[in-house]
């Protein structure tokens, strides 16, 4: 096999791994070197477990000898978001008041990935407690983007984000309760799931809003993606609100063709202040989904603002009773930023917090209703490409939480109304910087979206670009 | 519903037990004013009926277009 396995697509590694023709050591290895290149421009990696990753890879390699194959991703090396309990790993959760913190129990999202057959990298960078848009961390420093190390990567899986867009793991997970999969997707150049609230269990993953949270995967493909969601999704007893209806074969879907797809296209909000460059993608975007045969609608939406600002009340509330203890005991270790925004959770009243949580039904049967007849969604994930680090360096200025507001602006409602949205590459910045567009789809209707996303790689090779070392 | 000042807000983080100085409430009514704002043509409009689990209801009603 020529050239770096390292850049191949999670499902082309697979299957070559499967059809021996190459190995997971040498899959695993060639992942190890690019790290130990980016690494140290980047910050993507919170661990690197070269020696454990390599005897693992050995493992599956052996195991494949005999004829034996754990599963569809058998070999396959793979980091994630440090905030996946992996019973006997540190898992920081991009904190120091959980840098030594050991769990004793695996995550199912991350166990059914086990069970298929991955092999351990280490883990990922990301923002402290998952509480954050641009990937800051003042405990670990800032997570660089791989197409301009100057930039953001967004947050908060901005590890996950950076790491798959140099290539460093094949895929990862990331956690979405406010945008942090799709942003850190959008910045860095790759493809991103933020799933319906309820189709992956959260069990072992670490909290940050009940009602919000969701699992999801980065990778380079949407097929890469939806083989990820399928292999997690269903039903998990250690998290009874997971759903336990049967999950679908998003693999099938995304052989479909866009033709007798319905795609709504916003009169409002997702197209209003936008960056220039982002407001030409979403042009191009839009008339690539009409080329491929997508039917392209306007859609009036309700009022976005309003689901936003029942959003931030929801997750402020939920994230300051999650932290309350270490709140009182130990404030002093948390960065400035995130000890901010949990403070601001202790002053949502119970009633305007259930308020909230009440009109949820409401306003999704309202968006529902809206899009009646429509398959998906198109809008950017935020009006703007990747900022500098610096400029985003806002530390708990009094503009921070209005900086944040407006870079998650476009996200926010989706995960008010815990539907599942696909962040897919759909162009550049003339300086070099990608841009992604969000499909936001009807609830547990990943399937779709699937194959929407899919059509729309096989017509473009945005996903397919990789950045070069600094 | 109106946003809190910055007195009530000093007042709200002493009843969760996790008492705040005034510049920080100061901080926090000016952090999470735009919310209240944002939802406020909802709050007090609700039905009496209408309960979280809604959602849940809801969700699963809306998987066919």
């Amino acid at each position: 096999m020529s050239g770096e396995p390292a850049l191949m697509s999670m499902i082309d590694v697979a299957n070559a791994i499967r059809d021996r023709k190459i190995s997971s050591r040498e899959a695993t290895q060639s992942c190890l070197d690019r790290i130990a290149k980016w690494q140290p421009h980047l910050n993507a990696y919170m661990a690197i477990e070269t020696e454990e990753a390599l005897a693992a890879a050995d493992a599956a390699d052996a195991a494949l000898a005999k004829g034996k194959i754990a599963g569809p991703l058998h070999g396959v090396p793979m980091a994630h978001k440090d905030m996946y309990y992996d019973a006997g790993k540190v898992t920081t959760c991009g904190s120091k008041i959980r840098r030594d913190f050991v769990p004793t129990t695996t995550s199912t999202a991350l166990q059914r990935l086990k069970d298929a057959g991955t092999v351990r990298l280490g883990s990922l960078q990301m923002v402290e407690f998952a509480y954050g848009p641009t990937g800051h961390n003042p405990h670990y420093g800032a997570v660089r983007n791989p197409w301009n190390v100057d930039h953001i990567t967004g947050g908060s899986s901005s590890g996950s984000g950076s790491a798959v867009g140099a290539r460093l793991t094949f895929a990862a997970l990331g956690s979405d309760t406010g945008g942090s999969i799709r942003m850190p997707a959008h910045f860095c150049g790759v493809t991103g799931f933020k799933t319906t609230v309820g189709l992956i269990s959260r069990a072992g993953a670490m909290p940050l809003s009940q009602s919000l949270d969701t699992v999801g995967p980065l990778a380079q493909t949407v097929e890469d993606c939806a083989l990820l969601v399928g292999l997690m999704a269903g039903a998990d007893s250690a998290d009874p609100t997971t759903s336990t209806r049967a999950v679908p074969d998003y693999m099938s879907a995304a052989t479909g063709s866009m033709k007798g797809m319905k795609i709504g296209v916003p009169t409002a909000f997702y197209v209003e202040d936008l960056d220039p460059e982002v407001a030409r993608v979403l042009d191009e975007t839009i008339a690539t989904l009409g080329k491929e045969g997508a039917e392209i609608v306007k859609v009036e939406l309700p009022d976005q603002r309003q689901l936003s600002a029942a959003c931030q009340l929801v997750l402020a509330a939920e994230a300051a009773a999650f932290h309350k203890r270490w709140l009182i005991e130990r404030p002093q270790d948390y960065g400035a930023q995130v000890l901010m925004r949990l403070q601001n959770g202790l002053a949502i009243p119970a009633v305007s917090y259930l308020e909230a949580m009440r009109w949820r039904g409401a306003a999704l049967a309202a968006h529902l209703a809206a899009v009646t007849g429509v398959d998906a969604v198109i809008a950017p994930v935020a009006p703007m490409p990747a900022v500098t680090i610096a400029e985003s360096d806002i530390g708990n200025s009094h503009d921070a939480e209005a900086v944040i507001q407006r870079i998650t602006r476009f996200t926010r409602p989706i995960n008010y109304l815990g539907l599942p949205s696909l962040s897919i590459p759909a162009g550049f910045t003339a300086k070099g910087l990608p841009v992604g567009m969000q499909l936001i789809g009807r609830p547990f209707d990943e399937a779709g979206l699937t194959r929407i996303g899919a059509a729309f790689q096989r017509a473009t090779d945005y996903h397919q670009q990789v950045p070069k070392l600094p | 519903m109106s946003r809190p000042d910055a007195k009530q807000v000093k007042v709200m983080t002493e009843v969760a037990g996790v008492p705040q100085d005034t510049e920080v409430a100061e901080r926090i009514a000016r952090s999470i004013g735009p919310a209240f704002d944002g939802f406020a043509p909802v709050a007090g409009t609700l039905p009496m009926d209408l309960e979280p689990a809604t959602f849940l209801l809801v969700q699963n009603a809306g998987v066919s277009k």
